[in-house]
């Protein structure tokens, strides 16, 4: 299952969020300001605090909207 | 009126009054929101750690009216957001800091303080004064607040003795800090 790490009123966490819906990928949104397991698992992921963290495995990640750097993670 | 007659909100919620500020060295600073290039944050920062044991505070004031940038970046997008500031000093409320809806105590600030330029020896001053006349000219009008991390330096008894523009980086307010402290 491919998880966005997302906080509130965060713009880039939307277009990732829009991206994936608009190709048909199933994704689990976790807001990291409102869940603290969520936080501590983003801070483990991504060892910031920053997001977009968009993740399939918990290793492999990509941090921001970037639509290249998701293709790649969504086909590995 | 006097800086400390003005009340503001943390970004808790909470009310402070300014005058809970009195005999410390201020420095007040609209900075960009969660969702900026922000690198003056770590600045900011490293004198907060500095100078607060000897009587430095540092007020964050978070404002989205500058399009999300810090100054000289407007073509670097950053694709971003932080949970945090990544910062330990006080941050309050997002609000204006300059227009119709300006926060009183940026009104204040500006009035006590005029705009005099950008920083001549900052090769970003010259990118900040075009990205600003070719998209904001408004801002370049007037004493206003033009940028992401502009800052006001009040003394321990409230006076207002120093605008830094955002093209002044924290560190070079060092001494200017240390003294008035």
């Amino acid at each position: 299952m491919v998880k966005v790490y997302t906080i509130t009123s965060c713009p880039w966490c939307d277009k990732v969020k829009k991206y994936l819906q608009s190709k048909g990928v199933e994704f689990e949104a976790h807001n990291i300001e409102t869940n603290e397991d969520d936080y501590k698992e983003c801070l483990r992921i991504s060892g910031d605090e920053m997001v977009p963290v968009t993740t399939i495995d918990g290793k492999n990640f990509v941090l921001g909207f970037d639509k290249a750097k998701l293709d790649e993670l969504l086909s590995a | 009126m006097s800086i400390y007659d003005f009340k503001v909100k943390t970004n808790k919620g909470e009310e402070k009054n300014l005058a809970d500020y009195k005999g410390k060295v201020l420095l007040i600073v609209n900075t960009a929101s969660k969702c900026g290039f922000t690198p003056q944050f770590e600045g900011l920062q490293k004198l907060y750690t500095k100078y607060q044991d000897k009587g430095l505070e540092i007020l964050g004031f978070p404002c989205n009216q500058f399009a999300e940038q810090d100054p000289g970046t407007a073509e670097e997008i950053q694709t971003f957001c932080r949970r945090n500031y990544g910062v330990s000093f006080q941050i309050f409320e997002k609000g204006d800091v300059r227009g119709e809806n300006a926060q009183p105590l940026f009104k204040y600030l500006t009035e006590q303080k005029g705009f005099k330029g950008f920083d001549k020896d900052n090769p970003l001053s010259a990118k900040l004064t075009e990205t600003l006349q070719a998209n904001f000219p408004e801002i370049m009008q007037g004493d206003g607040v033009k940028w992401n991390f502009t800052k006001f330096l009040i003394d321990r008894e409230g006076n207002v003795v120093e605008r830094f523009e955002p093209t002044k980086e924290p560190s070079a307010i060092a001494p200017e800090i240390e003294k008035l402290l």
